[in-house]
């Protein structure tokens, strides 16, 4: 046994820290807001990791990543995490619309798509889930029809985080509309300034950009767009959403804001309510419990393990919503304050809201006991 | 035993539930989140009411009426500070507050108020900045301390002000579920409605129960408010809003996970009820802070389940 994560990936560590304290100021709360320089910020930040080689430190040297292990990106995704996701939106396109391109792509998709993703310039967004088809996803309608010059697909979208921000969207549509599932979808590689790619915003309260309609009307794609096979999507799906599963570090946000609330609760940290401090020590607990699930997914010999994923995924997910209560507890009635003049700038208010929809975001919890109860019991 | 409610206090529920409505429901809520100044519609729609007669010291009947009102401005989260108004002390409405950290839901209606803290110390409030509201309690205002008044606001004042509280939670919480029940029955997956999943089954079980306990319990705490010793009256009504704060955390939550995605869009009343609610959830006191101070009644015989 050995829990060390190797040198490089402390060496990472320190100097992603060294890089957060000058490059992120205190009152950042990720890009998903409605100030247009959140996103700048991010833009200029994610250039800068790509520049230091850390951005995609685990991907292979030829799709201009660091050579380096899996621990090496897990430390990345972490340390971000904590700091309310410096990469923005670009956090996708590392954590699972990279591999999947590198295990599914074809080599001129690899040598177009990969370059921009490791040098920290592009943003993708995924047109998985639509109206009908959110847990039961391959049942959606969206359809790509062939004709001599490929296909023309129509179709709604929704619930498309940063559709809006995206220039490439990975889209699932159905290429095979008689076929079992395991034939009937296809995944394209699409611009998102397309002819035929209408994006509407949707107010919700996790804030701007988390959520948006995008609307598919004749949209052109070609033999060239499609990623793997055509017929292959489910499985190419399935594959992805493993890696989507493991890519969000909720438990490194949760460690770090339990960590600046007791700084800044200081000697009011000895007036909270027993219970709440105990509560607080078996948070802590959990959030090595989960850190732990998330690494037996990641560190599998072929990629991330999909039953795996899911059983981190519902740990780190629901200890997401356990934190944020607790915060809320330990806040009491500053706990809904938001802005410069609120406690840690609103980051407590901001991760209530978004741990909210921990566990129904990349698939629900239910659907993730779903998976691991198969794994465990066999069966459906 | 009869926990029904008396024909008088369902006509009112029922007048009130059609008023609200007629406002729009929850749409008044989101109408004043873009436009605050609409607030004034569910001032009036109050008075039609009768609210503005109401004296809910006098009788336990007018209590009752006033709890009534809550739940039924609970199920639409009305936009407007009622249960200080119910509780105005000499022309100031009563807000209980923390005082190390006062926060006023509706501060900034243009009203006089008089902040208390559980206790009963009293300070008259001027509220205004910081301004730190969000999309959780979207009318939040803060508010600066006046001068700490000479006598405490009585104790009986306390148990009605967290027991209309929890009225108001409780309406809130029935309005949520009503809609997610809804949902699960409509919505299909995998070629089935959501609600013939046992997962979801187990859910709705789980959270109807403990509405409906919380709603025993609410009937419960104002019949013994008229009742028992003052001490007794405040550790009844603190337990409620204990349960009531712990009971919304619990069904809140499982009515988002129930409803998925949809749920935290505005165009859902969920995510608006949740919003909007928060504020009456987290002040005065947070459920632990609330728990704390009722350990001292474990010993005392106030918390046994002996009723009457
Ligand atoms: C913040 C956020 C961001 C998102 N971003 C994207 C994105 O970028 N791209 C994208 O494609 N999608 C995205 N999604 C969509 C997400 O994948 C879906 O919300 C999710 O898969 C659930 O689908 P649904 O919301 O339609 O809920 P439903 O499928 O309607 O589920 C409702 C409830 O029923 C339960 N249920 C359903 N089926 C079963 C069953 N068989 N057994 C037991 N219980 C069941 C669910 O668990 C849930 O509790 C996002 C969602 C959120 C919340």
């Amino acid at each position: 046994m050995d829990f060390e994560l190797g040198e490089r990936a402390d060496d990472v560590r320190s100097q992603l820290r060294e890089m957060l304290r000058a490059g992120v100021p205190d009152d950042f709360l990720g890009a998903f807001t409605d100030d247009p320089a959140d996103l700048e910020l991010t833009m200029r930040f994610c250039a800068e990791l790509a520049e230091a080689g850390l951005l995609c430190i685990g991907w292979p040297a030829e799709y201009g990543g660091g050579d380096g292990t899996v621990w090496d990106q897990t430390v990345v995704r972490e340390e971000m995490w904590a700091w309310h996701e410096p990469r923005g939106p670009q956090y996708m396109g590392v954590n699972w619309v990279g591999p999947a391109i590198m295990r599914h792509g074809t080599p001129e998709q690899k040598a177009r798509h990969l370059p921009p993703i490791a040098a920290g310039s592009v943003i993708w967004c995924q047109g998985f889930s639509e109206p009908e088809a959110g847990s039961d996803l391959a049942s959606l309608r969206t359809t790509a029809t062939r004709d001599a010059d490929g296909w023309l697909v129509s179709g709604q979208k929704v619930w498309t985080s940063y559709a809006a921000m995206a220039s490439w969207c990975v889209l699932a549509a159905v290429t095979a509309p008689s076929e079992p599932t395991s034939r009937r979808l296809t995944l394209f590689l699409v611009p998102m300034d397309r002819p035929g790619i209408e994006v509407r915003p949707i107010a919700s309260m996790l804030g701007p950009h988390h959520l948006n309609e995008v609307f598919i009307d004749e949209l052109r794609v070609t033999d060239a767009d499609v990623l793997g096979t055509p017929g292959d999507g489910w499985r190419i799906m399935r594959d992805a959403l493993a890696y989507e599963r493991v890519g969000i570090a909720r438990y490194a946000r949760c460690e770090a804001l339990l960590e600046r609330v007791r700084e800044f609760l200081r000697d009011g940290w000895d007036d909270l309510p027993e219970s709440v401090r105990t509560r607080w020590v078996r948070a802590l607990i959990e959030i090595r419990v989960a850190k732990l699930l998330a690494y037996v997914a990641v560190g599998g010999e072929d990629g991330v393990d999909d039953a795996a994923a899911s059983a981190a995924r519902i740990v780190t997910t629901t200890l997401d919503q356990t934190v944020a209560e607790l915060l809320f507890e330990a806040l009491g009635s500053a706990a809904l304050d938001t802005g410069t003049d609120a406690a840690l700038h609103g980051a407590v208010e901001d991760h209530w809201r978004y741990a909210q929809a921990a566990t129904v975001a990349s698939g629900t919890i239910e659907i993730q006991r779903v998976i691991t109860a198969r794994d465990i019991l066999g069966g459906r | 035993m009869d926990t029904r409610l008396p024909d008088d206090a369902g006509q009112l529920a029922d007048a009130a539930t059609r008023r609200f409505r007629r406002l729009g429901g929850v749409d008044a809520a989101r109408r004043a989140e873009a436009d605050p100044a609409t607030r004034e519609t569910a001032r009036k729609a109050l008075d039609e009411l009768g609210v503005f007669d109401l004296d809910v010291r006098a009788d336990a009947d007018q209590l009752l009426a006033g709890a009534v009102l809550c739940r039924a401005a609970g199920a639409v989260v009305l936009p407007w500070p009622l249960i200080p108004h119910l509780m105005r002390v000499s022309g100031r409405h009563l807000v209980l507050i923390d005082p190390g950290h006062v926060r006023v839901d509706h501060g900034a209606v243009g009203l006089s108020w008089l902040g208390a803290n559980v206790t009963g110390s009293a300070w008259p409030l001027e509220a205004g900045p910081p301004d730190v509201a969000g999309r959780l309690g979207p009318f939040v205002t803060g508010a600066v301390l006046g001068e700490e008044q000479p006598g405490r606001i009585d104790s009986d004042d306390i148990a009605r002000y967290l027991t209309l509280q929890s009225w108001t939670i409780l309406g809130a919480l029935e309005s949520a579920l009503a809609e997610v029940t809804g949902h699960v029955r409509t919505r299909h997956q995998f070629g089935r409605a959501l609600s013939q999943f046992q997962a979801v089954r187990f859910t709705m079980a789980d959270v109807t129960i403990a509405v409906r306990g919380l709603e025993q319990l609410a009937k419960l705490t104002i019949w013994r408010l008229g009742r028992g010793d003052a001490d007794q009256r405040v550790a009844d009504a603190m337990a409620l809003r204990l349960h009531a704060a712990e009971t919304a955390v619990t069904t809140l939550r499982a009515s988002h996970q129930m409803y998925g995605a949809l749920g935290f869009c505005d165009e859902t009343d969920l995510s608006v009820l949740d919003r909007h609610l928060q504020p009456s959830l987290r002040y005065p006191l947070s459920a632990e802070r609330l728990a704390r101070a009722l350990v001292p009644f474990a010993g005392s015989g106030a918390l046994t389940s002996r009723i009457a």
